[in-house]
C-alpha cells in the first residue's frame, strides 16, 4: 500500500450557509482541511459544531434550494465544487462512501440485507445478481459477520445493533471507496460493541488502503483510532494536530474542556461530572470575537471582541488568543 | 374474544362478497343468461322470487338479476380502471414531489389542492358535461366516447386524492437515513425511488385504493342518477335512477341494485380499513 503525499481530499475555504426564517445560518465557516491519503482523521465537536454538515457538503448531499456553498473541494485531484450533480454522483460509492450513526434507520427495514449490500455492486459496478450475491457474502465475511450466507437472507430487524452497523460498513465499502466518512459510527451502540466496530474500521482501512474521516463528539473515540484530529467549534476549525501531539499538548481551552468532560472509571464517586457550561453561540447571530469566549474560563475582553485567526506552529494549529501552555 | 371473532367474520364476509361481485363482473358475459335488456312482457314489475325472476323485474320488464350482473361489470370496471389509472398517475406525481421537494413539490401540491377544492361529484359532472357532448347537442355522442370520458373524469378526481396520500407517505420515507445512505452510494434518484420509497409507500396506497374504489363506485352511480353516467342505463347507478319513479309501487327495483351497491362499497371500505390496520401494526414494528 503506497501512501502518497498528495491528499485524497483537499478542502479550501469551505463555507456553508443555510437560508432560515431567521436569516442566514452560517453552519461551516472558512474550513480548509487536507485529508492525507491512507490516513484516519478524526473530526471532533459537539452537536451543532458543523462536523456533519461539513461531510454532507463534501459529498454534495445538502438540499440545493436552501444552501449556499462556497470554497473548493478537491477529491483525488478532481474539483468537485464545480462538478455537476451527475459528475459528483460518479464519485459517490466508488470514491467516497459514508456510514451513519444509527444503523437501524440507515438500513431499509423492508428489504433483505443481501439485497441492500448487493445494491451498490449491481448498480454502481454492474455486477450480475449471482456475482453480487457472492461478493456481498464476501463483504459480510470481511466485516466479521458469522454465517454471511444466512445473514444475507435476513431483514435488518433480525440483527443486533452491532451486526447492523457491520452490514452498514459492508454496504459502504462494497464499491471499494478511497475515502470513508464515518459519521458517529458508534454513538448508537453499546460500549463493548463500540470498541469492536472502531477496531474493525481501523483494520479495514489498513487492509483496503482507504482514508477515513471519523466524525464524533467523543475525544475518547478518536484517541486510539486516528492519525490526526481536527476539533471543530461553531462551524470553524479551532484546533488541529497529530493525535499524539494533541493529547500531549492541547492548545485550545475548548479541546481541554471536551477531554475533561469524559467521565472515567477511576473517577471518585459522588462528585459532579465536569461539564462545559453554557451553549454553542447562536449560529444566526454570532458574537464578534472568539465563538467560545462565552464559555471559556480564560476569556478576556480581546477574546470577546476580536476573532482569533488559526495559528499554525509546525503541524499543530489552533484558534485562540490565549492558548494553553503559552504561544 | 367474541369481538375478535366478529371481526374475523366481517373480514371473511367482505372478501367473499368482493370476490363474488368481481366474479360476477368477470364471468357475467359467459353465463347462460339472456341479454340484460331482454324485455319480459309477461312479467312487468314483479317482485323477487316470482315467475322465474330471482330478483324480480322492473316496469319495463327488465330482469333485475340480469341487470345486476351486467351492472357489476360496468360499475366495477369503471371504478377499477379509474382508481388504477388515477392511482398510478397520482402516486407517481406525489412520490416525485416528495422526493424532489422545493419548487416541484409546491407546484404539484398546489395543483392537487386546486383540484381537491372542487367537490368530487361537481368536478366529474363538469368534466363529463363538457367532454361528452358535441358542439351541436343534437348529434349523438358515441357510447365508447362517453364511457371513456366518464372513466377519465373519475381518474382526474382520483389523481389528487391518491396523489396526496402518496406524497405524505413518501415524505415519511424520503427523509430517512437509508435514502441518504443510498445517495452516498451514488445511486440515481430513479433507483432510490423504486427501491426505497415505492415499496414502503405501496401498502398505504393499496389500503386507500380500496377506499377509493368505493368512492368511485358511488360517484359513478351518482352521475348515472344525474343522467351522465355509463350510457344506456346499464350500470347499478342507472338501475337505481330508472327505478326511482317506481319506488312507490315497486320498491325492489331501487332496493336490489342499491343493496349490491351499498354492500360492495361497505366491503371495499372494510377491506381498506383492514389493510390500513395491518399497515399501522407493521409500521409500529419497523
Amino acid at each position: 500500500m503506497s501512501v502518497t503525499t498528495e491528499p485524497i481530499l483537499r478542502i479550501r475555504n469551505l463555507d456553508v450557509t443555510f437560508a432560515t426564517a431567521r436569516g442566514p445560518l452560517h453552519a461551516v465557516r472558512d474550513v480548509s482541511i487536507d485529508i492525507p491519503n491512507g490516513k484516519a482523521i478524526g473530526i471532533v465537536g459537539e452537536s451543532g459544531s458543523g462536523k456533519t454538515v461539513l461531510s454532507r457538503a463534501v459529498m454534495g448531499l445538502l438540499p440545493s434550494g436552501t444552501t449556499r456553498r462556497t470554497g473548493t473541494v478537491e477529491f483525488a485531484g478532481t474539483d468537485l465544487s464545480t462538478a455537476s450533480a451527475e459528475e459528483l454522483r460518479t464519485h459517490l460509492g466508488t470514491g467516497m462512501a459514508m456510514i451513519f450513526q444509527d444503523p437501524m434507520t440507515a438500513l431499509n427495514p423492508v428489504r433483505r440485507v443481501g439485497v441492500q449490500v448487493a445494491e451498490g455492486l449491481r448498480i454502481r459496478l454492474g455486477m450480475d445478481k449471482e456475482a453480487a450475491r457472492l461478493r456481498a457474502a464476501d463483504l459480510l465475511r470481511l466485516v466479521r459477520i458469522p454465517d454471511p450466507l444466512e445473514t444475507l437472507r435476513k431483514f435488518p430487524y433480525q440483527l443486533s445493533g452491532g451486526m447492523r452497523q457491520r452490514v452498514m460498513i459492508a454496504m459502504a465499502i462494497a464499491c471499494s471507496p478511497k475515502l470513508l466518512f464515518a459519521d458517529e459510527p458508534t454513538t448508537a451502540l453499546d460500549v463493548t460493541v463500540q470498541a469492536q466496530i472502531l477496531q474493525l474500521l481501523g483494520e479495514l482501512r489498513r487492509d483496503l488502503g482507504m482514508s477515513m474521516v471519523l466524525i464524533t463528539h467523543d475525544l475518547g473515540v478518536v484517541a486510539g483510532h486516528t492519525d490526526e484530529v481536527i476539533v471543530m467549534y461553531a462551524g470553524e476549525v479551532v484546533e488541529r494536530a497529530r493525535t499524539s501531539v494533541l493529547f500531549a499538548n492541547m492548545k485550545m481551552p475548548y479541546t481541554k474542556a471536551l477531554l475533561t468532560s469524559i467521565p472515567t472509571v477511576d473517577m471518585p464517586t459522588g462528585r459532579r461530572l465536569p461539564v462545559i457550561e453554557g451553549r454553542l453561540p447562536d449560529p444566526v447571530n454570532r458574537p464578534a470575537g472568539c465563538a467560545f469566549a462565552e464559555r471559556c474560563a480564560f476569556a478576556t475582553d480581546k477574546c470577546r471582541t476580536e476573532h482569533p485567526p488559526l495559528v499554525t506552529e509546525g503541524d499543530h494549529s489552533w484558534r485562540c488568543w490565549h492558548p494553553l501552555g503559552g504561544n | 374474544m367474541a369481538d375478535k371473532r366478529g371481526r374475523r367474520i366481517a373480514e371473511r364476509i367482505s372478501y367473499s362478497w368482493l370476490g363474488f361481485v368481481v366474479a360476477l363482473a368477470v364471468v357475467g358475459p359467459w353465463l347462460p343468461f339472456d341479454a340484460w335488456n331482454t324485455v319480459y312482457d309477461d312479467a312487468l314489475a314483479v317482485g323477487p322470487f316470482s315467475g322465474g325472476h330471482l330478483l324480480g323485474t322492473d316496469s319495463n320488464g327488465y330482469d333485475l338479476l340480469l341487470g345486476v350482473v351486467n351492472g357489476a361489470r360496468l360499475s366495477i370496471l369503471v371504478a377499477v380502471i379509474a382508481v388504477g389509472l388515477g392511482g398510478f398517475i397520482g402516486s407517481a406525481l406525489g412520490i416525485f414531489a416528495a422526493y424532489a421537494r422545493g419548487r416541484v413539490d409546491s407546484v404539484i401540491t398546489t395543483v392537487f389542492n386546486v383540484i381537491l377544492s372542487v367537490p368530487n361529484l361537481v368536478l366529474a359532472l363538469a368534466l363529463v358535461a363538457v367532454f361528452a357532448t358535441n358542439i351541436d347537442v343534437t348529434d349523438s355522442v358515441p357510447t365508447w366516447r362517453r364511457v371513456l370520458v366518464l372513466i377519465l373524469s373519475l381518474t382526474i378526481v382520483i389523481i389528487p386524492i391518491l396523489g396526496r396520500i402518496a406524497r405524505a407517505a413518501a415524505l415519511a420515507w424520503t427523509g430517512r437515513e437509508f435514502v441518504l445512505a443510498a445517495q452516498t452510494m451514488g445511486m440515481r434518484a430513479r433507483n432510490i425511488i423504486w427501491t426505497h420509497i415505492v415499496p414502503n409507500v405501496m401498502p398505504a396506497l393499496i389500503a386507500v385504493g380500496f377506499l377509493a374504489v368505493g368512492v368511485v363506485i358511488i360517484a359513478e352511480a351518482s352521475l348515472s342518477i344525474l343522467g351522465v353516467g355509463v350510457p344506456d342505463g346499464a350500470s347499478w347507478g342507472a338501475m337505481i335512477s330508472r327505478g326511482r319513479n317506481e319506488i312507490d309501487y315497486a320498491p325492489h327495483v331501487v332496493l336490489v341494485p342499491l343493496f349490491f351497491l351499498a354492500v360492495t362499497v361497505i366491503c371495499t371500505n372494510h377491506v381498506g380499513d383492514i389493510i390500513r390496520a395491518r399497515l399501522d401494526k407493521r409500521q409500529a414494528r419497523i
